[in-house]
């Protein structure tokens, strides 16, 4: 089953983050828990953990990209 | 090397992409990582909602929300979630307030048990609306929590009350373990970051109390990087322990938006251990100084004294 990984809303009046790095690559296994991916928000970067188990099949962004809250920024084939 | 796939089906969602260049997002510097976990935060919004509560770790966007709500902890701010004084650092939203829940006190002590929390932080918004600033409903709140809680330790982060002693006579009588109250910066930065504060009547809340009830322990702290020169931190200090403050706390000031006051400099975690050196030679019980302490982080711990 394929999952889709949105830009999470880190904050109540968060609209967009900064993506700053991925910290898996496509293809790569993903468990639930670890850190997937790093978002600049305007006080801190933070490692957003992967709620899902699989392979990390597409990413859509690179680091530097802003991205709106809620918009789809790769796939996870799941277990 | 980091494969980057971008498909035909997601070449709408390319409109909004806009580079690091042109968002004006200040790169951070590597000491300010957080980590956040999606599950966990939902899990305590779910009871803070479902209890009609508010925390200020979600209402001052506080950068330690990940880690606090994976550990199952928040710090709640009471009387609503709307301040009366327009701090030029805080997030919390200013403007017309509501009328204060009376249920409030019960929902909290409700959301302590499901948290099971051994210590808990209780603060408000600032309630120049109420002709006791809100003492009453702090008291009440300690009250309630304690009825339910017997065994909680309770740290009360209060506003200044307009520095009148029989409103904080009113919360002494109530008996948390800890009365905070931050005085936020030095004295010379006031106009700038607390206009509507006044640097003298916070250290009168905290002389005051430890003068009435030497037993709780009083507690405050500063941010740092708005411009402000070791000297100045040390004065705060030394301001602090002449009114015999037990705990103090140190932390990075944080913009949270481009419409808060600028940050001056991100202060190194070396500075940040040096300032803890320091207090603690000066007598301080408890310091707790690094960029992401906030006055209720890890709170539990300088209780383990």
């Amino acid at each position: 089953m394929k999952k889709n990984i949105c830009m999470p809303k880190l904050s109540e009046k968060m609209e967009s983050g900064v993506l700053a790095a991925w910290n898996k690559e496509v293809g790569e296994k993903v468990e639930n828990g670890e850190v997937l991916f790093e978002i600049e928000t305007e006080k801190v970067v933070s490692e957003v953990e992967s709620q899902e188990s699989g392979i990390l099949e597409a990413v859509y962004f690179e680091a530097g990209d802003e991205i709106k809250v809620d918009e789809i920024i790769a796939v996870i084939s799941c277990d | 090397m980091k494969l980057v796939m971008k498909s035909r089906s997601m070449r709408s969602s390319q409109s909004s992409v806009v580079t690091n260049k042109e968002t004006k997002m200040e790169k951070k510097p590597e000491w300010l990582k957080v980590s956040y976990n999606k599950a966990a935060v939902d899990e305590v919004s779910g009871i803070m909602a479902r209890l009609k509560l508010n925390t200020v770790c979600k209402e001052a966007n506080c950068p330690n929300l990940g880690e606090c709500y994976k550990k199952r902890t928040a710090t709640f701010m009471i009387m609503g979630n709307i301040c009366t004084r327009h701090c030029r650092f805080c997030n919390v939203t200013s403007g017309v307030v509501k009328q204060v829940d009376p249920n409030e006190p019960l929902h909290l002590a409700e959301a302590v048990k499901e948290l099971d929390l051994k210590h808990v932080v209780i603060t408000s918004v600032t309630r120049v609306d109420l002709q006791d600033g809100g003492a009453r409903h702090f008291a009440n709140t300690i009250r309630a929590v304690r009825k339910l809680n017997p065994e909680v330790s309770i740290e009360v982060l209060i506003p200044d009350l307009k520095g009148v002693n029989d409103h904080l006579d009113i919360i002494i009588e109530a008996s948390p373990e800890v009365i905070n109250h931050n005085v936020e910066t030095v004295q010379a930065l006031y106009s700038q970051v607390r206009p509507e504060a006044n640097y003298e009547q916070s250290m009168h809340v905290l002389d005051y109390v430890k003068t009435q009830a030497p037993h709780i322990k009083t507690k405050t702290g500063i941010m740092v990087g708005l411009g402000e020169a070791d000297e100045q931190v040390y004065q705060v200090m030394d301001d602090s322990l002449k009114v015999g403050c037990d705990i103090f706390t140190i932390g990075q000031y944080l913009r949270p938006s481009s419409n808060h006051i600028e940050v001056k400099e991100y202060v190194k975690p070396e500075k940040f251990a040096a300032y803890k050196k320091i207090g603690e030679a000066k007598g301080f019980h408890f310091i707790t100084s690094s960029p992401l302490v906030r006055s209720s982080y890890r709170a539990e711990e300088a209780l383990d004294i």
